[in-house]
């Protein structure tokens, strides 16, 4: 099982279509509010090199978006 | 052979979607996501029917309801790239994935996207700095410094989102007067976190990892400035999907499709287009379903006609 991080905010509408994804597909994530928690953000922008959510880390595969096609591949769900 | 292809899953495309189906029309809707512009909103108030909901939850929806109907085929996470007209007045539409597909008429309802600023760095610092949804990342901004650019109501609501979060924050305006909502314009020019600078234009965006300065014109004078701010919020207006039916259809200026808004027909026989995309005089969740609904009965009546 690829080990799954999300970091979103509550208002972020991409951020819950990902989880909503995970959820679909059986995917269990962890997930950090970065609107809360600064450290969290730190963690992220470290990361990804980016202001700007979602980030999604996949097995410390960075992906920058609700990036379906590459979530899916990152997780070899195969279509 | 298709009856039609829907092209949009946005109110309009939906709308046009739900009837077709109910008419038992072959038909299939084709469309990248549901829901339309409206998705990023936190809350919409003016969808009649829901006192509120949050972008999100129409476009939810929307989706549920056209996926109740039995009579229509759904080809989502795609996107039409180009249209044929053939010589026997039919149409070929093609995708981005790879499909072919013939009809016999065609509806356009694909939406509008976010105008960009064309300036150097734009594209460098998009994700770093450089912001295109204010509502995902405004807390991001936490303590910074940040420039909002634009003036209409989606700028002055960005405005609003990032009081929360950013101490300082310039709105940048092109003209010397706001357009928008005048409760929301007057909260943006008496708040003490925001500056509004008038006539000016960005230039460049400038930074190192991250966006770290803005350089604009203050087009009365001519003085070109550097403003230090560690974020661009870019809300500066829209610009109609229709690239894919160019040279097809007539358009107006910005390239929207102009259509008779009795019938919403273009001037291509054959093809019809509704909402943002179309030359409608109001840009509403509300009218594009109405005008989706319209085309589609229209459609309808060719159809039987044969």
């Amino acid at each position: 099982m690829a080990k799954v991080t999300i970091y979103s905010t509550p208002t972020c509408v991409y951020c819950k279509m990902a989880k909503e994804f995970f959820a679909k597909n059986n995917v269990a994530y962890e997930e950090h509010d970065v609107a809360s928690d600064a450290k969290a953000r730190e963690e992220m922008v470290s990361k990804s090199h980016q202001l700007g959510v979602p980030v999604i880390d996949i097995d410390n595969q960075i992906i920058i978006g609700f990036d379906q096609r590459n979530i899916e591949k990152a997780l070899g769900l195969g279509k | 052979m298709y009856d039609v292809v829907i092209i949009g899953g946005g109110p309009g495309g939906v709308a046009a979607g739900i009837y077709a189906a109910r008419k038992k029309m072959k038909s299939v809707l084709i469309t990248d996501s549901f829901g339309g512009q409206s998705l990023n909103s936190a809350g919409i108030e003016n969808w009649i029917g829901t006192t509120n909901l949050s972008g999100y939850d129409l476009a939810k929806n929307l989706e549920a309801h056209l996926r109740a109907q039995k009579d229509i085929e759904i080809i989502d996470n795609d996107l039409v790239v180009g249209v044929t007209k053939k010589p026997d007045g039919t149409f070929t539409v093609t995708t981005r994935e790879g499909k072919t597909l013939e009809t016999k008429y065609i509806l356009i309802a694909s939406g509008s996207r976010r105008k960009r600023l064309g300036v150097p760095g734009e594209d460098q610092f998009d994700g770093k700095g450089v912001v295109f949804c204010t509502t995902c990342d405004a807390p991001l901004f936490d303590g910074k410094t940040t420039a909002v650019v634009g003036g209409g109501n989606s700028a002055l609501e960005s405005v609003i989102d990032l009081i929360a979060y950013s101490p300082k924050i310039y709105l940048i305006v092109r003209s010397d007067v706001l357009r928008g909502d005048p409760i929301t314009q007057e909260k943006v020019k008496s708040h003490p976190q925001v500056q509004i600078l008038w006539n000016t234009v960005v230039q460049e965006i400038k930074g190192d990892k991250f966006v770290n300065a803005i350089r604009y014109k203050d087009t009365k004078s001519g003085d070109e400035k550097v403003l230090a701010v560690d974020g661009v919020f870019v809300e500066v207006g829209l610009l109609p999907n229709s690239d894919f039916v160019k040279g097809i259809v007539d358009m107006d200026d910005y390239g929207h499709i102009k259509v008779d808004h009795r019938t919403e027909e273009t001037s291509c026989s054959g093809i019809w287009a509704v909402g943002d995309v179309s030359d409608v005089l109001y840009q509403q969740n509300n009218i594009s379903v109405g005008d989706g609904v319209k085309a589609i009965l229209n459609i309808y009546d060719k159809v039987k006609k044969g």
